[in-house]
């Protein structure tokens, strides 16, 4: 037996837990409410900005928790990981903050005393639409490498050439993340009832399991 | 396949072994009625939001008789391919 079946098995099996689309689905709700938050301020000038990135954590993650016991448990049943893959992608999701704090703080630091920086900040701005549909593809494409989901990789391109197209033919950036956001959703709903249509509940089912054992 | 499934997990429940491994309950229960005599699974009986839960993963012992078999199989093949 080969050290690579083993990975492919650990593969499908982090994949298996995955194929449901809650994961699309809640991204692409928190995508939404950015833009819906940009659309809002530019509308009625009130700012979103403090409230939205704390509903991640405080609200989207428990109830995507939630939903996975809910949904997913019951039809395909519970596995523990183990430490190897959550490590690998939470390495991933600190080596991204790092980077991300470490670039802004040089940049600010650099900006104040170094011409060349200023510059730079002063293009970074100006194709702020493509450095950020760059970085989101980057970001989506190694989350997909490590989760080894390659339905991410479709969500970077369709990032990156919506934001591509976006800058040269001045789409704003908020109906920009609201297109993005619902493409996700919607492919979200379609995995999740694929998923349920394939594994439907059968609780009689899971009793005589439980029994048997 | 049942050792194989577990050695890349921590644990992992019975409906979830069944979906993965496309076994039906009776014969998985049986299989793994024989592992755990042989001392290679272990049942855990754990509580899940308050609701019973049965987990199952390899033991120690599972898990080196894997590593084993697997350096056996290797060996096997890499003799076959001189």
């Amino acid at each position: 037996m080969k050290e690579t079946s083993l990975k492919e098995i650990e593969k499908k099996t982090y994949m298996s837990y995955h194929q449901d689309g809650l994961i699309d689905i809640f991204v692409g709700i928190y995508v939404l409410l950015f833009g819906l938050g940009i659309l809002l301020l530019t509308v009625t000038d009130f700012s979103t900005w403090f409230v939205i990135p704390a509903i991640f954590p405080a609200i989207m993650i428990p109830v995507w928790i939630s939903a996975k016991k809910r949904i997913t448990m019951p039809r395909i049943g519970y596995v523990r990981i183990g430490s190897r893959g959550a490590s690998k992608l939470m390495a991933v999701f600190i080596g991204l903050m790092v980077a991300g704090l470490g670039t802004f703080m040089v940049f600010t630091f650099a900006s104040r005393t170094q011409p060349w920086a200023s510059m730079l900040r002063d293009l970074l701005i100006s194709n702020g639409m493509i450095i950020i549909g760059i970085a989101a593809a980057t970001i989506s494409s190694l989350f997909a490498y490590t989760m080894g989901l390659k339905r991410l990789y479709a969500y970077g391109l369709l990032t990156l050439v919506l934001f591509f197209t976006g800058y040269f033919v001045a789409v704003p950036f908020e109906y920009l993340l609201v297109t993005i956001g619902l493409v996700i959703i919607i492919n979200g709903f379609v995995l999740l009832m694929r998923f349920m249509r394939k594994y439907p509940l059968t609780q009689g089912d899971k009793k005589i399991v439980e029994e048997s054992l | 396949m049942i050792t194989t499934q577990l050695y890349v997990v921590e644990s992992a429940d019975f409906l979830f072994l069944q979906h993965q491994l496309q076994m039906t309950p009776g014969n998985l229960s049986s299989h793994l009625s024989k592992l755990e005599e042989a001392g290679y699974v272990e049942i855990v009986k754990e509580f899940i939001e308050r609701k019973p839960h049965t987990a199952l993963k390899l033991t120690k012992k599972g898990r080196n008789a894997f590593k084993e078999y697997q350096h056996n199989l290797k060996q096997v093949f890499n003799g076959l391919s001189e």
